[in-house]
């Protein structure tokens, strides 16, 4: 119980954190939203009376308790570009940016555990050598990158899929997968290299461990050693990885989305910055943040599960 | 018992990998109704309410589900459409609109003459300080003669306020007109979801020309990268403004239409700040700039030169004459230099928003030319959002490339802003006879005189150089083969409605 408090003080205070710094952010950085929205139409006049309509006139303090005070009341306020609710906005594409990070998770978990696995058992091997080096390649190549040469390869010269083609989930849930999938497989690349190497490194170290020359002396065969017992200890540093990479991949996604022109969180974030939206700017920071507390928070919970002589202090 | 898990993991994960890709490759689906998908290259990150929306990219959208009293058609000539006709006094101080009978609304209410007199109020309200549309504050009243008339009344005469007429009649009972518009166009809207499409149905109502094709889809593609793969790709079917080299890039589906983008594209000077209070150094960077140079770099020679805050749609008053005003002469240009106090040219910063590669493009043609006469002009590149507010709003900068607009067919669209004391001079030009020329050709009544006027404005900009005047942008619209009817406007605008599918 104590941890539950602890841990939902630190939340708490993190988003605080986060949302006030995004709030000093916006007063510092050149550009106003008044102006923004008016465009060439702006006159003085009425910059002026859009300031007044919007409350930016009001002192930072009091703008940002304000926000508070709205926010706790699940009220994140109006976009200034669009005039709809943020709420609203936000909730409409929380799903693609979830639904991108899942995928690309479900992917590097399905795909690097057993290569790591088969890596460590067949070491030094014709097919650990090549896995080896071209995990250092992929490594190397940031999502953006790779997602540049998966449309080129995949979508245009394979044709497997439409670059640009996104099709919404609220249309249709298979295409809009089937779609996901590439840009889920560019943030996915360097991190399932980076999880295959980790989990093949300390499966071998495990392997040298006193417990398991015991269970071979007992008469188990390899892969009953392999799977029953340094596994479950192998996985261990594999699932840091793992809770570090995913809440990575929230924030990061936002760089692949404008890639594959998928109108997720990230893509919102952006436009909204340009236009000094700070309503709908705020909102997503806030959400990002909160989304990555709460996955930390969830591979607090997967320790215990792997490893039960973890207790939660 | 764990590699039988894990087995089973896998399969399930291969399992789902193929549904997932059989998925993708489902393909079209058919259907009955017709659809048109359309890139937009940035979204309408605006109000919808069409007295409220400020970008050109909202209002030419808008313009396929909202009409006005007037609206013009693709000639640029001003047709009644929720009038049946009107009538000007003689002085050009009343104007009576009888209105279309049985015109509705896309909530299916009838367009009635409150209704009218509602939104024409409306733009003239100026409890936000200015009117929202700020050519309104020269309303005295409208009123309801019967409940098919209405009279618009002006403070001042002005023969030409008929143009303004084309603002969008809305309904006075929709509360929410920023999120939920409702017109009288050949489109309703449907749903729009930011940063992804706007969604347009035909409105069947339409007391017009119905439009073709059942839905208009308009697809938000941010990454300019993105235009020519998704037209290659087929995810979209048109795009409005593609440049030159995406043109090359195209393939054989893909029907390139050419047309003018109407802009006035020049670099505009703040002829506030030196050097450029003096006419001479601003006459002698005209005579080093070649228009014809840029336009063969930037787009093979395509373009039209302009001389003066003109394009040629205007038709009549538009003067081709003042393009030969200055015929590049470096020596001349070098001349005035000297005479300025240059003798050994000088340095200004070339202020350019970053979103528009075709200013861009010129902007370091020009740079370029201007080297000629040791002139270095330092590009600098910012955010549209900062080139709005420090550049146009506060009037904080050297030189810009950028390219106006009109936003109705009327010459003060272009030319108002230049008046000495115009809010939206953000050049600072100023000049006596400007201003005496300019408020002639507003009191006169008679049109051959109001033009002659507003020709001697144009004449006034050219010859005091009061930007370096370039070109107006040739546009060009890539249509895929299966569709055809796009039309070219003289003004900022789409017409979806003409667009139609071609029968195979």
């Amino acid at each position: 119980m104590k941890y539950f408090a602890k841990k939902l003080a630190g939340l708490i205070a993190t988003l605080l954190v986060v949302s006030f710094l995004v709030f000093l952010a916006f007063a510092v950085i050149p550009g106003d939203p008044a102006t923004a929205m008016l465009g060439t139409e702006a006159t003085p006049a009425r910059v002026e009376a859009l300031r007044e309509e919007l409350g930016l006139n009001a002192p930072l303090i009091e703008r940002y308790a304000k926000w508070i005070a709205d926010f706790v009341r699940g009220d994140m306020g109006t976009s200034y570009s669009y005039h709809m609710a943020v709420t609203e906005m936000i909730a409409d594409k929380i799903p693609v940016t979830l639904a991108l990070t899942a995928i690309s998770f479900f992917l590097i978990v399905v795909i690097s555990i057993p290569l790591g696995i088969t890596c460590a058992r067949y070491m030094d091997g014709a097919l650990d050598h090549i896995i080896v080096v071209a995990n250092q390649v992929i490594m190397a190549v940031p999502p953006f990158f790779s997602g540049i040469l998966i449309t080129l390869v995949f979508g245009l010269v394979l044709h497997l899929f439409t670059p640009g083609g996104y099709v919404s989930y609220r249309t249709d849930w298979a295409r809009f997968l089937g779609y996901m999938f590439f840009p889920a497989l560019a943030i996915a690349l360097p991190k399932i290299a980076m999880s295959t190497k980790l989990l093949r490194t300390s499966v071998l170290s495990e392997m040298k461990a006193d417990y398991v020359r015991t269970a071979y002396s007992r008469g188990n065969g390899t892969r009953a050693v392999l799977y029953r017992h340094v596994l479950k200890n192998a996985l261990i540093p594999v699932v840091t990885f793992l809770g570090m990479a995913l809440s990575d991949m929230v924030a990061g996604s936002i760089i692949v989305e404008q890639v594959f022109n998928v109108p997720g969180l990230g893509r919102i974030l952006l436009t909204s910055i340009s236009n000094r939206d700070y309503p709908v700017v705020q909102a997503i920071i806030v959400c990002i943040a909160f989304l990555v507390i709460l996955i930390n928070f969830l591979v607090d919970l997967l320790y215990k599960l792997v490893d039960p002589r973890i207790t939660m202090e | 018992m764990r590699a039988k898990a894990l087995k089973k993991i896998l399969l399930a994960s291969v399992c789902t990998a193929l549904t997932i890709a059989l998925g993708a490759c489902a393909g079209d689906k058919a259907s009955d109704t017709s659809q048109i998908t359309i890139g937009i290259p940035q979204d309408i990150e605006d109000s919808l309410d069409p007295h409220k929306a400020v970008a050109a990219g909202t209002e030419e959208i808008l313009f396929n589900m909202f009409e006005g009293l007037v609206k013009p058609d693709s000639d640029g000539n001003l047709v009644d459409a929720l009038a049946e006709s009107h009538t000007m006094s003689e002085d050009g101080k009343v104007y009576t609109f009888s209105l279309r009978s049985g015109v509705k609304f896309h909530d299916g209410s009838l367009v009635t003459a409150e209704d009218v007199k509602y939104s024409l109020d409306r733009c003239a309200d100026t409890s936000n300080g200015d009117p929202l549309v700020p050519a309104f504050s020269a309303v005295e009243s409208v009123e309801i003669l019967d409940e098919n008339t209405v009279q618009l009344t002006l403070k001042e005469p002005d023969k030409e306020f008929l143009a303004y007429m084309d603002v969008a009649i809305i309904p006075a009972s929709n509360k929410k007109p920023e999120t939920n518009p409702i017109g009288t166009g050949p489109y309703k809207f449907v749903s729009r979801s930011p940063q992804e499409n706007f969604i347009m149905e035909r409105f069947e109502d339409y007391w017009g020309a119905p439009a073709h094709i059942d839905r208009v889809e308009l697809k938000i593609i941010a990454n300019a990268d993105a235009i020519v793969t998704s037209l290659n790709g087929g995810s979209i079917d048109m795009f409005a403004r593609v440049s030159q080299s995406m043109t090359q890039q195209l393939s054989g589906d893909f029907e390139v239409l050419e047309g003018t983008m109407n802009l006035v594209q020049a670099m505009y000077l703040n002829n506030l700040v030196p050097p450029f209070n003096d006419v001479r150094v601003r006459q002698a960077l005209c005579y080093a700039v070649d228009p014809q140079e840029i336009m063969d770099i930037i787009s093979d020679g395509k373009g039209t030169q302009l001389g003066s805050s003109m394009f040629p749609a205007f038709g009549k008053y538009y003067m081709e004459e003042l393009n030969d005003l200055y015929e590049t002469d470096l020596d001349k240009a070098k001349e005035l230099l000297a005479q300025a106090g240059y003798p050994n040219g000088f340095s200004f910063t070339l202020t350019v928003p970053s979103n528009y590669q075709q200013h861009i493009d010129t902007a370091q043609v020009v740079a370029e030319q201007l080297k000629r006469i040791n002139v270095e002009a330092k590009i600098n590149l910012i955010e549209w959002e900062s080139w709005v507010s420090d550049v146009y709003a506060g009037r904080n900068f050297e030189a810009t490339v950028v390219g106006l607009d009109a936003s109705s067919l009327t010459a003060p669209a272009l030319l108002d802003r230049f008046n000495s004391m115009a809010g939206k001079n953000f050049i600072n030009f100023s000049s006596d006879a400007y201003d005496e020329a300019y408020a002639k050709a507003q009191a006169a009544t008679d049109d051959a005189e109001k033009t002659q006027y507003y020709k001697e404005c144009e004449r006034i900009l050219a010859e005091e150089a009061a930007n370096v005047y370039i070109q107006d942008l040739p546009c060009f619209v890539a249509l895929n083969k299966k569709y055809a009817g796009y039309e070219f406007y003289p003004l900022y605008v789409q017409d979806f409605s003409k667009l139609y599918l071609v029968e195979e």
